[in-house]
């Protein structure tokens, strides 16, 4: 019963935050200075011609009415029409966001594969080199632009040794199994691109977090009663050291989807941040709203699946 | 009674907390040449006519590599990256401090506010976690676009969505300090609310706001190059982004190297600087970690 309680006030902070995403961009689309009626009708325009585009895609009402009108049609799924291309702004997104997704979602696996060793490494051999090396690494890592980062992957891996393909998502003329491979081989450095640049935080948060649990009364009663160290690390430990970290996946969640927008403009990745960097040259408005809250969306799904999961995990959130 | 006057006479020749920490500092050599490099951008910044000229127009020698006379070689109209990245130190410099500047106003009001007026916390709370959960760049992208790019608009832009990770740690720290007993002590002789918070709530908390001022700047400078490397930068003035951005959009950067390197250069230097000052003050002011023998 705690549980469900859990999971509804924090499906209600979800929506909330939603509403107050598309709220916000709602607002600051119609009252900020760049008039999205200039942007589509140019000056050049006669009034009559002027006044009839506003009033097809709707800009000639109330703002109060524009507003119910615009909630009620995202409701339905739809996010305007894309000023320049006329057609659906949903479609346009939803057929980039599969390839966000499948960016960020491995990114964040890869980086928990190789976070999570790193960092029990640092920690069983705190004060060490080894150690040293790995907090170092971290706060470089934090610190780098991310452009630089695929720059520099791009650089050395695509053009000068020619590993991997320096852009796209799949090449043109592959199925089956083939289709496969080639996905993964455009993959491989956006992705490691986004490791590189979240790695850092989830690796010094899990040393911080299983430095402090490894101090925990309950890890010398394991030592005492003999058992081998391998086992009070992995077993008694890191299993409480993680549940801080679980946290840190929503917190990191936004920044990720910040780095995949320059990620995927520098390896032309036909993402959901391609389309936004496509869009900004050409001031399309509702591609680049329409954006920010499906990837708003996005992070809230993402949020609310980790809260459950540490629900799930901490019993003490289901008690509480 | 000669006991406690010789505890005293030792309390009093105690260095000032403040002049412990500065000496903590001076010995940590990382955390020095860290700040050495943030003074010299600055310096560089201040003085960016002095070194290099504005870089405009177009030149003859298209796209060479680094020799005496282009030290960070030319772009894809023949400008001198060297003066591009001087001169983009200036914009990078006054975005990062002016943006990390409002940020910190506004989140040190609303996380002192917060942990100090408790009916307010929950509304302020909520408000904060919102902010913090949302994916910042594209709703950035989308407010610079819409108010046109320039340096101003990028400072508010950027301030505005960086404010509630200042208010977060800021919050945090003030919790503990609101409860103690000399804010207690302080109520019960009739202070009023302005007067805590000034005398001994914000100075308990400034140690943190150092640390902030710092790292919202290097976030901050962080962002400008996100902006201005899909192109939202000012257009008519020079930043570390914006070359990225021409070397991008030219295709210069997959034939010429040093279009993307020196300006990725710049970036790296002044965040792991701003990144090492911030990590090398928090030690020097802890006493566990200060190892100077004195708590």
């Amino acid at each position: 019963m705690a549980l469900l309680r859990f999971a509804s006030l924090r499906l209600l902070r979800g929506l909330l935050t939603l509403w107050f995403a598309v709220s916000v961009t709602f607002f600051l689309v119609r009252l900020l200075p760049g008039d999205p009626a200039l942007a589509i009708a140019s000056p050049t325009m006669g009034e009559d011609q002027r006044e009839q585009i506003l009033a097809d895609f709707g800009l000639d009402r109330p703002l109060a009415v524009q507003y119910v009108a615009y909630l009620g049609e995202l409701l339905q799924g739809n996010l305007g029409v894309s000023f320049r291309q006329s057609i659906p702004v949903a479609d346009v997104l939803l057929e980039r966001l599969p390839w966000t997704l499948i960016l960020t979602g491995s990114a964040l696996v890869v980086t928990l594969l190789i976070g999570l060793p790193l960092g029990v490494l640092a920690a069983t051999h705190r004060g060490g080199a080894l150690d040293r090396f790995i907090q170092v690494g971290g706060v470089v890592g934090q610190s780098l632009f991310v452009p630089t980062v695929g720059i520099a992957l791009l650089y050395t891996f695509g053009l000068w040794l020619g590993w991997f393909p320096i852009g796209g998502a799949i090449d043109d003329d592959v199925y089956g199994l083939e289709a496969y491979a080639s996905m993964l081989r455009h993959l491989v450095l956006p992705c490691l691109s986004l490791v590189v640049l979240q790695i850092g935080a989830y690796v010094l948060t899990l040393r911080t977090n299983l430095i402090d649990a490894l101090g925990e009364e309950y890890c010398t009663v394991a030592r005492a009663k003999g058992a081998p160290e391998r086992r009070v690390v992995w077993k008694h430990a890191l299993r409480n050291a993680l549940l801080p970290t679980t946290t840190l996946v929503g917190l990191q969640l936004g920044f990720l989807v910040g780095g995949a927008v320059l990620t995927e403009t520098i390896f032309a990745y036909p993402g959901v941040g391609r389309a936004i960097y496509e869009s900004v040259g050409q001031l399309d408005f509702p591609v680049l709203q329409g954006a920010f809250v499906l990837l708003a969306a996005a992070v809230v799904v993402a949020n609310l699946l980790t809260d459950l999961a540490y629900g799930l995990l901490d019993p003490r959130v289901r008690a509480a | 009674m000669s006991g406690l006057s010789e505890e005293l006479t030792a309390v009093a020749a105690e260095p000032t907390p403040a002049s412990r920490t500065w000496r903590a500092f001076r010995r940590n050599p990382l955390g020095l040449v860290a700040a050495g490099l943030l003074v010299l951008l600055v310096l560089v910044a201040l003085a960016a006519p002095l070194i290099a000229d504005y870089p405009r127009g177009y030149g003859e020698d298209v796209l060479v590599g680094p020799s005496a006379a282009h030290w960070f070689g030319t772009d894809h109209l023949g400008r001198d990256i060297f003066a591009q990245v001087v001169w983009g130190t200036r914009t990078s410099m006054a975005v990062g401090l002016g943006a990390s500047a409002l940020a910190i106003v506004v989140g040190v009001a609303v996380g002192v506010g917060g942990a100090y007026f408790k009916r307010l916390d929950g509304v302020l709370g909520l408000f904060v976690d919102v902010m913090l959960s949302l994916p910042v760049l594209p709703l950035m992208i989308l407010v610079a676009a819409l108010a046109g790019p320039s340096v101003s608009t990028l400072v508010v832009v950027i301030a505005v969505f960086s404010w509630p990770e200042v208010a977060r740690v800021v919050r945090s720290q003030a919790l503990p300090i609101v409860t103690l007993s000399y804010v207690d002590a302080a109520h019960v002789m009739g202070a009023p609310n302005r007067w805590v918070l000034v005398r001994h709530v914000l100075p308990a908390v400034s140690p943190v706001i150092a640390v902030s001022v710092v790292v919202t700047a290097s976030r901050a400078v962080l962002s400008e190059a996100g902006l201005a490397f899909l192109g939202l930068g000012d257009p008519s003035s020079w930043s570390w982004g914006t070359i990225l951005y021409n070397a991008q959009r030219s295709g210069a950067l997959s034939s010429s190297w040093w279009t993307a390197f020196f300006p990725s250069l710049a970036i790296l230097l002044l965040v792991v600087a701003a990144t090492l000052v911030a990590l090398a003050y928090n030690d020097a002011r802890n006493p566990r970690t200060r190892q100077d023998g004195t708590r």
